[in-house]
């Protein structure tokens, strides 16, 4: 899962992306306005973080220009401006969530986990396929009840083929979703991934339809 | 031109000068007919003279039987002149007109004719002829009588009225306008000394305003009075919260510090949630006590809870809440409409938090002057035996623990400084708690209408819940 940071604070951003990478999303940050509206509207991402007070465009606009630009990804406010009439503001100019600072690491994640299920439409926090049970909240994944650990990077595929269960996705949208910017990007680490996933979780589970992609079976109730 | 001086007296000279300048006009026009008509009487005396001594000798023509008793018309170019004209041309005339004539007789109508004509030194002449049948030894004979005066006199008379009325009219505008100008200035005195005092309150150099205004301005004074008080409470309030915060915030930060220097990791983790909260409590605090009272704040609470609805469906968009917004859209409330969307907003994330997915947000007038809404959901509701009042008495805002009451406590005390309260109670139609805030209001409309019944979610004036 790819993630936008938008903060100008430098500390916070590094923290912001730190905390962000370890969570297993890709992230890619901007520290100003325009920065942030280029590369909304550009980037594929899955999730922006978005704080409102930034230099040379403010967040509200931001947002606003997303919006009318036809840019849907899901948008989580962090901010200190915690009054409600802000709130309204925000969520009303198209933000999807609304985290006031200080806040919790863990508490930012398991929003944006669930934004980013949300927007694909799925519900539940536990995606099932066969023995294969994926938890989008703790990001745990298991096989037949036992607890597989997978890396950031197998972890990310898995989420990106499950909430997007029974579509094809080509390798270029799964290099965009898994992906920072500035990462060295090689489609054949993404063949690597598929075969260690595989190996952890069953040959059935993600089939190669040829010349488009890969694909998760939906066999299970997602 | 943004003078009120400036634009009273452009528009006071403007008034005058038409207005006077037409009455003068007329006037002038008016009394010229007069002198004119006057000067024509007289002439015609001269004529009818003319016309009484008129006879016809064959051997020389027309001629006068007396003289005329004016010495004017035997004076060689005197301004005086008469002539009479025979048939085929025989003349007579005066001696004044010496080697000139008159124009020739018009002959055009009956009656006596008036006109203005060119006389012998080429001054302006008004004329008066008229057409006379004198029975002869030869029959009927038709003689013309023409009697003449020089203008000037008349038109020196009609000058010197004309300057007259002129000047005493300019006279008349110029000390309206005068008298205009003093007015606004006198008048706009007032003003200035208030501002000059305004000033020397705003440099410190007096504490109130001390203007015997007279009554049209006394209430702008009464208000600015009253403007430069509330703003010094907001002020003092405000040092006021600087002192508490620094005071509140003193304590954990030097329990942190020896938590920091024993190596305490939780100690300090606790100190700094302490250190939070207080940050949280004192802000909102502080943004309550500058906003309470701002001068002629009006809000509207439909609007607000509507806002804070669509907002509220986005935030808990997983949970699917139904929350329905009803009432009086007409309804305003005497609070700065931030404060309102807080103690509102407030109250309704508490109820999609503690309810079960059903909330219910009603506006309306309860008597008047007075505005309640309601936020109801469908929750546990009151802890059993627990009163309201007494829960909302208990609870104070820098000891309530975030999330329980600390939101109904922000409200309470919002509602405070605005001359409300909130009651806690249990909702009828949904089963759970049911907050109602009291705030002084009216409707917009000055026509009461009595509160609606609950009309279920067809009612329009419900917002469709969005999932």
């Amino acid at each position: 899962m790819r993630l936008l940071i938008v903060e100008d604070s430098p500390e916070l951003h590094q923290q912001l992306r730190t905390g962000l990478t370890e969570a297993g999303f890709a992230v890619d940050g901007a520290m100003d306005g325009e920065e942030a509206f280029y590369l909304g509207e550009t980037e594929p991402y899955d999730a922006v973080v978005l704080d409102l007070g930034l230099p040379r465009l403010d967040g509200l606009t931001v947002l606003r220009r997303w919006r009318a630009a036809e840019r849907a990804m899901p948008v989580l406010i962090l901010t200190a401006r915690d009054s409600w009439t802000e709130k309204v503001e925000g969520l009303n100019a198209g933000a999807d969530d609304y985290l006031a600072k200080p806040f919790a690491m863990a508490e930012l994640v398991a929003r944006l986990n669930a934004l980013i299920r949300r927007s694909n439409g799925v519900a539940k926090t536990e995606l099932v396929f066969g023995e294969v049970r994926l938890d989008t909240a703790a990001r745990a994944v298991s096989r037949a009840g036992q607890a597989v650990r997978l890396t950031a990077l197998e972890y990310g595929m898995l989420a990106y083929l499950a909430l997007h269960a029974g579509r094809p996705i080509s390798k270029t949208e799964l290099t965009e979703h898994l992906y920072a910017q500035d990462f060295d990007r090689d489609s054949n680490t993404l063949e690597v991934i598929v075969a260690r996933l595989r190996r952890k979780l069953g040959d059935s589970l993600i089939e190669t339809v040829r010349g488009q992609g890969y694909r998760l079976i939906a066999a299970g109730s997602g | 031109m943004n003078s009120l001086t400036q634009r009273l007296t452009l528009l006071t000279t403007l008034w005058v000068a038409i207005g006077l300048g037409l009455i003068a006009w007329f006037v002038v026009r008016t009394d010229e007919r007069q002198i004119q008509t006057a000067a024509d009487a007289r002439l015609g005396s001269l004529l009818d003279a003319v016309v009484a001594a008129v006879a016809f000798d064959p051997a020389v023509g027309p001629l006068l039987l007396r003289p005329l008793a004016d010495p004017e018309f035997d004076r060689p170019l005197s301004g005086h002149y008469w002539q009479i004209t025979g048939p085929g041309g025989s003349q007579a005339t005066s001696r004044s007109l010496w080697d000139s004539r008159l124009v020739p007789p018009l002959r055009e109508s009956e009656g006596v004719r008036a006109r203005d004509v060119d006389g012998p030194r080429a001054e302006r002449l008004r004329l008066l002829e008229r057409d006379v049948q004198i029975e002869g030894r030869f029959g009927r004979i038709l003689i013309t009588a023409q009697v003449a005066v020089a203008r000037e006199g008349t038109d020196e008379e009609i000058a010197s009225l004309r300057r007259n009325v002129i000047l005493a009219f300019a006279l008349l505008g110029t000390g309206l306008v005068a008298v205009v100008a003093l007015l606004v200035i006198w008048g706009l005195r007032p003003l200035r000394r208030t501002q000059q005092e305004l000033v020397e309150v705003r440099e410190g150099r007096r504490q109130h305003m001390d203007v015997a205004a007279p009554t049209e301005i006394a209430p702008l004074v009464a208000e600015i009075e009253a403007l430069i008080e509330q703003n010094r409470a907001t002020v003092d309030r405000a040092r006021n919260h600087v002192g508490n915060l620094a005071h509140a915030l003193k304590t954990p930060i030097a329990v942190l510090r020896n938590a920091l220097q024993t190596g305490d990791v939780a100690g300090a983790r606790a100190q700094s949630a302490t250190l939070e909260r207080l940050v949280q409590h004192h802000l909102r605090r502080a943004r309550a006590g500058a906003l309470a009272g701002t001068a002629g704040a009006e809000s509207t609470p439909l609007a607000i809870a509507e806002a804070l609805a669509t907002a509220l469906r986005r935030l808990t968009a997983a949970r699917g809440i139904v929350i329905r917004v009803s009432g009086e859209s007409e309804a305003r409330i005497r609070a700065d409409s931030q404060d309102l969307t807080e103690m509102l907003g407030n109250l309704m994330e508490n109820a999609c938090k503690y309810g079960n997915g059903q909330v219910a947000v009603r506006v309306e007038q309860a008597a008047p002057g007075r505005v309640v809404i309601e936020v109801a959901d469908d929750g546990p509701g009151l802890p059993e035996g627990e009163d309201g009042v007494a829960l909302l008495r208990g609870v104070r805002l820098d000891e309530a623990k975030p999330g329980s009451g600390l939101g109904l406590a922000i409200v309470s005390d919002l509602a405070a400084l605005y001359d409300g309260y909130l009651t806690l109670e249990t909702s009828p139609r949904l089963g759970g708690l049911a907050a109602r805030l009291h705030l002084p209001g009216r409707l917009a409309t000055e026509t009461h209408r009595g509160p609606e019944p609950y009309r279920g979610p067809d009612w329009p004036g419900l917002s469709a819940p969005r999932r």
